[in-house]
């Protein structure tokens, strides 16, 4: 009797441990420290299915779709060295997409200004804005912090409401041109998928590196304990307002994109509905992590588009499913669900071993 | 001139006089110890000098300079570095990692060249590496160098802190209540380490409830009570002086 | 006329809604001294009060006071409900997580008052008619001085709870001294779990008493409750005189900035005042019992 139970416990083990394998390849790493290598196997496994996803599933629809997920991915990576790696809380991210959005929009379809120069302005405007508003803001902690952005994120929003020779008020600015360089029009969803995600990849080795340095281990080290990093001579208040810069500028890049994309600017990018989206693909994706935030947005992108064939009972559904991650995930699922997976890997291992010494 | 003085500090908490015109000095490359029985001031004395309090009056001078009003980053770039009571250990970064952010104002680079990975980051980045690897070894961790810092003991946690500190090369390293918590081999240990450290030429300036380790191996001690410095000498004077002994050993009796 | 000439009738307003921003200030401070939590959705409260009330009125044809008492009840469960579903779980968690569970909260109990109750802004009818009546020359409208005088009610009887009955002193306790209430037996989840029903009620409340004068509609809870934690903030953070001192002042100061300012900017007033604050005097007016420059 016990043989047979173990033998089939034996191709189930297998088949379980099999899958368990599979799937910790494909998903985001925990938080494992000093395994910051810049590349590793895992990156290029990654990096094949981005460049040939747009290939293998041909949807027009699905392209749209990845497209928005990786403008958020953007947005969300900006956010995620500021609050996954600092701490920090900014419920206001979404000001410096609509400030990159609107830069973009008005500098290329008032001024006739090339979309690459706008690009670039746009991360830019946003940069000087973020550290004008960071230097006094980021003295603060903890909630007041959080409602201090939502502070300036409203004050923004009624703005470009109520300037609409600048803004286009409530209606925003329309006809603004794709993105082209050269020449080269990105025209097709297509196109503008490897635009969006070549960039991000670009961002990608850009904030790696970033957090393998010693900048990287200064936010960490503030996170946990401003004292101590006061007490090796980290300025805190200075490394907040770089960091808070840096993924300002990210969001501009990602409002500019977002401009050539939509061929729209509108009041609705500094929403605070959109200013809760982005911190909970930050949350979602697990704090500490580069790429779980990115799958965050890529998983929320998929989440709203769902969703919005429930056009009424979207918005609830977020806010009770956004709860219900929270309290089941509250480390995030990046680094939950992997933890949970290695413990389950090596409980299997472990409860293989204590077969075989009994029999 | 000494490398650290204290000149009349005053320190009150809503009606506690935790220093009461506190007048010290810690003279370069020497071991200085602080006791007293507790709540006698010493944790806010030291709160007081790296700039996390103001007090209410006083001056403190390092090198010369006068850094009363000073942001504790600031007093810390001056090259003065601490632990802390309630070890402030980064629990998420790997122990080396640890070393490597205390040495922090010792690398260059900013956002920018960080970002890009230029290339004079990446050839600081591994002298840094094997600077730290070094100070591990001097401080016994080194096998455990990757490892993430929560999963070391207390004791190894102290002494990580205490690394962290060491990697900034300050010339004036405080240490606060180093010894709580360990064990009594732990202890010797540790003051084995702060000797070699007086050798590199680093002052050392303890406060420490423990006072048996602190009068083995300090140059000079003082002793606070009540918010008062009571007594300032070398060790075997201030053991023989009667009022540190009633003050002190009372307290001694109660704990052990 | 001037635009000075219209302070007057402004400072009237002001003061009507002052008193409902310090109430949701109260729910703020209530919730935050038993738990250290701020809880976002309190706006919704307020929402619901007048949003239940006005179903009960209209639709199940209950008359109006009952409707409005039966109403505070039921936000008082959802408050309860809050507390028990998504509070009480994450009380480990760090505060962005805890953040976000309000948020999401708020979120989902905003739209979802959309789908029950539909889209429209409802308005309730005044407790004693309509016609405004003048006080030193200024049109006051009766509701007006209901908001008031139930305003100053609820105040004492905060006040009388939290000072005088044995449920209250332990939920003062419990946030003074956590460590002690923990050591004399209080047990400080079930503080916060009356805190929360509490401000519920106190939202409410504030809810019914608003809703004759400006609308109610599903969206209206969240701004209102930003606007009351600025008040609380602005006051004082912490502090019960804070939160009504803060909450008069905001309704003041927006109210008369109508007649210098483009009306639109009006609720950007309330965010300059919050940025204001935070940059002079984070401490709020008043001062603050929490406010340590370490742990904020």
């Amino acid at each position: 009797m016990v043989e047979e139970d173990s033998t089939k416990l034996r191709k189930r083990d297998l088949l379980f441990t099999g899958a368990l394998w599979l799937l910790s390849l494909i998903l985001p790493d925990p938080h494992l420290p000093y395994r910051r290598e810049l590349i590793k196997k895992r990156d290029l496994f990654y990096l094949g299915g981005v460049l040939l996803l747009p290939i293998v599933w041909p949807s027009s629809h699905v392209h749209h779709l990845m497209v928005l997920a990786g403008i958020y991915a953007i947005l969300a990576l900006g956010l995620s060295l500021f609050l996954g790696y600092a701490g920090q809380i900014s419920l206001g991210h979404a000001a410096f997409f609509g400030i990159g959005a609107y830069t973009t929009a008005i500098l290329t379809t008032r001024y006739g200004i090339p979309p690459l120069a706008a690009f670039w302005a746009s991360a830019g405007v946003a940069a000087i804005f973020a550290y004008l508003i960071g230097r006094p803001i980021l003295k603060l902690k903890g909630y007041f912090l959080a409602l201090a952005t939502l502070g300036f994120v409203e004050i923004f929003l009624v703005i470009v409401r109520e300037t609409p020779d600048l803004t286009g008020g409530v209606i925003g600015i329309f006809g603004v041109p794709w993105f082209s360089l050269g020449g080269f029009q990105f025209d097709t969803y297509f196109k503008q998928y490897y635009l969006v995600w070549g960039i991000l990849i670009g961002l990608i080795l850009f904030s790696k590196n970033l957090v393998r340095s010693k900048m990287g281990r200064a936010l960490l080290a503030l996170a946990t304990s401003e004292d101590a990093a006061s007490s090796v001579g980290i300025n805190v208040v200075q490394m907040k307002v770089g960091i808070f810069v840096v993924g300002a500028a990210f969001a501009g890049f990602a409002g500019s994109l977002f401009a050539c994309v939509m061929s729209t600017a509108n009041p609705e990018a500094f929403s605070l509905g959109f200013s809760v989206l982005i911190v909970m693909m930050v949350i979602l994706g697990g704090m500490g992590n580069l790429y779980g935030p990115i799958a965050g947005a890529i998983f929320l992108t998929w989440l709203i588009d769902i969703l919005g064939r429930f056009q009424e009972y979207s918005l609830s559904i977020y806010g009770l499913i956004l709860v219900l991650l929270l309290i089941f995930f509250p480390d995030g699922i990046g680094t939950r669900l992997n933890i949970r997976l290695i413990y389950l890997i090596s409980y299997w291992g472990r409860k293989k071993r204590r077969e075989t010494k009994e029999i | 001139m000494p490398l650290l003085s204290v000149e009349k500090l005053i320190k009150n908490y809503d009606g506690v006089c935790a220093l009461n015109r506190v007048s010290l000095r810690v003279d370069g490359g020497t071991i200085k110890g602080l006791i007293g029985p507790n709540g006698a001031g010493k944790s806010t004395l030291f709160h007081v000098i790296t700039g996390m309090e103001r007090p209410d009056s006083g001056k403190i001078y390092f090198k010369g300079k006068d850094i009363t009003l000073l942001e504790p980053y600031e007093i810390s770039r001056l090259g003065v570095g601490r632990t802390f009571q309630t070890l402030q250990v980064w629990g998420n970064m790997t122990v080396v990692e640890n070393i490597l952010t205390g040495m922090h104002k010792r690398l260059k680079g900013g956002f920018f060249s960080s970002g890009f990975w230029l290339p004079w980051i990446k050839r600081n980045e591994e002298e840094a590496l094997k600077e730290a690897k070094e100070t591990l070894e001097f401080l016994g961790l080194l096998g455990r160098w990757s490892w993430p810092a929560f999963q070391l003991s207390f004791g190894e946690q102290k002494m990580l802190e205490m690394g962290r500190a060491l990697a900034m090369k300050p010339e004036l390293l405080l240490l606060d209540e180093p010894a709580a918590g360990l064990t009594p081999a732990e202890v010797k240990k540790l003051a084995e380490k702060i000797c070699k450290i007086k050798q590199f030429g680093t002052t050392v300036f303890i406060v420490e409830h423990h006072s048996s380790m602190v009068m083995e191996i300090a140059d000079e001690v003082a002793v606070l009570h009540n918010g008062k410095l009571i007594a300032e000498g070398p060790p075997d004077v201030v053991s023989k002086n009667s009022q540190v002994i009633e003050a002190y050993l009372r307290g001694k009796e109660s704990d052990a | 006329m001037t635009p000075w000439a219209y302070i007057p009738q402004f400072l009237s307003s002001g003061i009507t809604i002052g008193a409902i921003y310090a109430l949701v200030a109260l729910g703020f401070v209530t919730i935050a001294r038993a738990s250290q939590i701020i809880n976002f959705a309190q706006g919704e409260f307020v929402m619901l009060g007048g949003m239940i009330t006005f179903s009960l009125l209209h639709h199940v044809g209950l008359p109006y006071p009952m409707a409005a008492v039966t109403s505070v009840f039921f936000v008082i469960l959802v408050g309860f409900l809050l507390y028990l579903l998504v509070i009480y779980p994450l009380r480990k968690a760090s505060i962005p997580i805890l953040l976000m569970a309000t948020l999401g909260a708020s979120l989902f109990i905003s739209n979802s008052s959309s789908i029950v109750f539909g889209p429209l802004p409802k308005a309730l009818p005044p407790f004693s008619g309509d016609e405004p009546f003048l006080i030193a020359g200024i049109p006051v409208v009766p509701q007006s001085l209901w908001v008031l005088g139930a305003t100053f009610l609820l105040l004492f009887f905060l006040y009388h709870l939290s000072h005088k009955t044995l449920l209250g002193k332990a939920m003062e306790a419990s946030s003074t001294d956590p460590l002690g209430a923990d050591l004399s037996g209080i047990w400080r989840s079930l503080m916060v779990f009356f805190a929360f029903g509490v401000s519920a009620g106190m939202g409410s409340i504030a809810g019914i008493l608003i809703t004759p004068i400006f609308y109610t509609s599903y969206s209206s809870g969240t701004l209102l409750g930003l606007k009351g934690f600025i008040a609380a903030v602005l006051g004082g953070w912490g502090k019960n005189s804070g939160a009504i001192l803060g909450g008069f002042i905001l309704g003041i100061a927006e109210s008369v900035s109508v007649a210098f300012i483009p009306s639109g900017y009006k609720d950007a007033v309330a965010f300059i005042i919050l940025l204001l604050i935070l940059h002079f005097r984070p401490k709020g007016i008043l001062g603050s019992p929490f406010i340590d420059s370490r742990r904020w």
